[in-house]
């Protein structure tokens, strides 16, 4: 029982991982990263239940706080202040996109990712959809030219390192845990003010169009 | 603990002071009076770092040599930059380029900055280390964006995204290190525990993990080819902000990488760390040696040169023996000079008002002591002797030349293009006759005139003369590699 569930909500964060690369609308992509940070904090709380630990159940509300509530807001006020409702293309078209995601899908399960998948064999299978979800959103970022995409697909890949950690059995202690999440809190603050600053002096968040800095 | 509660709080204070007054000199006073005391309290522990080894603070706070290196680098930069800063915003207000506003959050962001770096080399433990640096990418953000132009604001983008990445790429390698001591009872893992612990790491986890680390830290060490971010970022930020990143920043990012190497070395063998160094500094040294001789802007030139000292010291660590002692000699030189050099380079900006190296002529009649000094530590970092640099690129390459002469030859070659380079783009900048509408009344402020030539008096003094606990720093240093 209990393994079907960390196996559904691994399941979920897998998914939420790829469909974020098929989705065109802002708002949608929010609400998939909010799904995926939900899954990731019903995870934590999971753990924290596992272990009757107060501390940690505490670290796991403050996830939801941050990612599933402030963090969505942020994104939410972003959206409607500056009007990007839709999301810029990508740099490949959907059906090799769609060929790399599932290149990068299997490719914890090749022979140079074993060890990481041995640090904690009773969790293989979930270790493997980790580090998946980690290579689908570190191409998520240099695939997409919108920045809003690309800070979600930065959120998505910090996501994927706190399930890969849940698996592996690499938990931090709940001070540094709360100090990594506050991080992300306040990485998100700045990045929405200067994608606000970048959308007033560029009039769009498509990063091609940044491109002054040349030699 | 006190000591250490000194060295960071003192920026702490000040960022906090910078946030609450309303009066520009008073934050002036308390910045500046804030590095002094940082900088004190540093040199008064490294003789103690210097006798024991290590100085242990608490659970998660131990300096030892390599981390006491960074401390002082830090510290020493930190003050002539916040020395530097005081001048060099006047002039941007006087100039009305700036607000009150703006010198209030440059302030707290700098004063936050330099506590960041503190942080990060005073943390025995990897995560806080990690958090340390995240947060040094946090509070220059909005430096790099300080002018808010667009180009500005580009710098800053790429600077967060691609630098974030590399920093989450570090923290997943972090992670993968802490499966050595995931059974210890510690609370906090420790460099100290995961070195004693190595023998419980997978070598096979331990190499991908240093993989990631390399990618990860080396993206904020500026290493190639991921360090695109870095002429735009340290190009567009004010200069002492550029200082601080180029002279101390990147070496804090390089001793992160340094201590996962040594863990690395000890659970899987030197060889996976040293070819993978080698091939990253030989690939920086190269590309930023093309890129300096074509180069039309002398801040991205200075950003470029960086670059090429990143790899140099990771030539040298790679290399291993003497070459680590001589590059981490090769850090303290390189930080001194990058920071003389973009610290006089402002004295040009704001006498010029251009960074363009074909409209600045006639540097050493208009601006006579910064021409002297600029030019100096040009001939101080392309590597001509008398100066300290020469040396440890000597050595560096005299340790790599039997095993690997090939890329020593190749590096060698490099040397020669960014010497060449150098010295093209600085007669022009400084010989000839200034054009009339340029007004030179810069060095008039003490302010902008000390701090660089205090930084390149320490440079040419430690060429000559290595102070004992600063020789006896770098040999327990080099053997924390």
């Amino acid at each position: 029982m209990t393994l079907s569930l960390t196996y559904f909500l691994i399941s979920l964060f897998f998914f939420t991982t790829i469909s974020m690369h098929a989705v065109r609308k802002n708002a949608i992509l929010v609400v998939l990263y909010a799904v995926q940070s939900l899954a990731v904090v019903l995870l934590l709380m999971y753990g924290a239940w596992l272990d009757q630990s107060i501390i940690l159940s505490i670290v796991a509300l403050f996830a939801l706080l941050v990612k599933t509530t402030l963090i969505p807001r942020f994104f939410g006020m972003l959206i409607s202040k500056n009007l990007i409702t839709f999301s810029s293309s990508t740099y490949l078209k959907l059906p090799i996109t769609a060929l790399i995601v599932a290149g990068l899908a299997v490719l914890p399960s090749t022979h140079v990712f074993a060890p990481l998948l041995a640090i904690a064999p009773q969790h293989a299978h979930e270790i493997a959809f980790s580090l998946g979800a980690f290579f689908i959103s570190c191409f998520m970022l240099v695939n997409r030219r919108d920045g809003m995409s690309q800070m979600i697909g930065l959120l998505s890949l910090e996501n994927s390192i706190v399930a890969f950690a849940f698996f592996a059995g690499l938990e931090q202690s709940a001070m540094l845990q709360i100090g990594i999440i506050f991080d992300v809190l306040v990485w998100v603050f700045i990045a929405t003010l200067l994608a606000s600053l970048a959308y007033k002096q560029f009039g769009t968040l498509d990063t091609d169009t940044m491109r002054h800095l040349t030699e | 603990m006190n000591t250490l509660l000194i060295i960071i709080g003192a920026p702490i204070v000040a960022a906090i002071v910078a946030t609450l007054s309303k009066k520009i000199t008073a934050i002036e006073y308390t910045s500046v009076s804030a590095i002094i005391l940082s900088t004190g309290a540093t040199l008064f522990l490294a003789p103690s770092v210097a006798k024991y080894g290590i100085v242990v603070f608490s659970s998660i706070f131990a300096v030892d040599a390599l981390s006491m290196i960074g401390m002082l680098i830090t510290s020493v930069i930190g003050l002539a930059a916040m020395i530097y800063s005081v001048g060099y915003l006047r002039d941007e207000v006087k100039k009305e380029i700036i607000g009150h506003s703006r010198v209030r959050q440059y302030f707290v962001l700098i004063n936050l900055f330099i506590a960041a770096m503190l942080l990060a080399c005073a943390s025995s433990n990897p995560v806080i280390m990690w958090l340390a640096i995240e947060a040094t990418t946090l509070s220059t953000t909005f430096l790099i964006s300080f002018y808010n132009k667009a180009t500005a604001t580009e710098a800053a983008w790429k600077y967060l995204l691609i630098n974030s990445l590399g920093l989450l790429l570090g923290f997943f390698g972090t992670l993968l290190y802490l499966t050595a001591t995931a059974t210890a009872p510690e609370t906090f893992s420790t460099w100290q525990t995961l070195v004693a612990n190595s023998a419980f790491l997978n070598p096979d986890v331990a190499r991908i993990a240093f993989v990631f680390i390399l990618i990860g830290y080396g993206t904020k060490v500026g290493l190639a080819p991921m360090h695109t971010w870095l002429p735009d970022a340290h190009s567009k930020a004010p200069v002492p902000i550029s200082a601080l990143l180029s002279g101390v920043l990147l070496n804090i990012a390089l001793i992160a990488v340094l201590r996962f190497r040594a863990i690395t070395d000890a659970t899987a063998g030197g060889d996976f760390t040293q070819n993978l160094l080698i091939a990253l500094g030989l690939f920086s040294i190269v590309i930023a040696a093309c890129i300096i001789l074509i180069q039309k802007n002398y801040k991205r030139m200075l950003a470029y040169s960086s670059i090429e000292n990143m790899g140099i010291l990771a030539l040298g660590f790679g290399f291993g023996g003497v070459a680590t002692i001589a590059a981490l000699l090769h850090m303290i030189y390189h930080s001194l000079a990058k920071s003389t050099l973009f610290l006089s380079s402002g004295n040009i900006f704001l006498t010029y008002s251009s960074t363009k190296i074909a409209k600045i002529r006639g540097v050493l009649t208009s601006l006579p002591v910064t021409g002297v000094v600029f030019f100096t530590c040009i001939l101080a970092i392309a590597g001509l002797p008398p100066f300290g640099i020469f040396f440890t690129k000597l050595y560096i390459l005299f340790a790599g030349a039997g095993a690997h002469p090939y890329i020593v030859a190749t590096a060698l070659v490099a040397f020669a293009i960014v010497f060449i380079g150098f010295l093209r783009h600085a007669t022009g900048m400084l010989f000839g006759e200034p054009t009339e509408d340029i007004i030179p009344n810069i060095e008039r402020d003490r302010l902008l005139i000390a701090a660089p030539i205090i930084l390149m008096t320490l440079l040419a003094t430690l060429s000559v003369y290595l102070p004992e606990t600063l020789a006896t720093l770098l040999m327990n240093a080099s053997k924390l590699i």
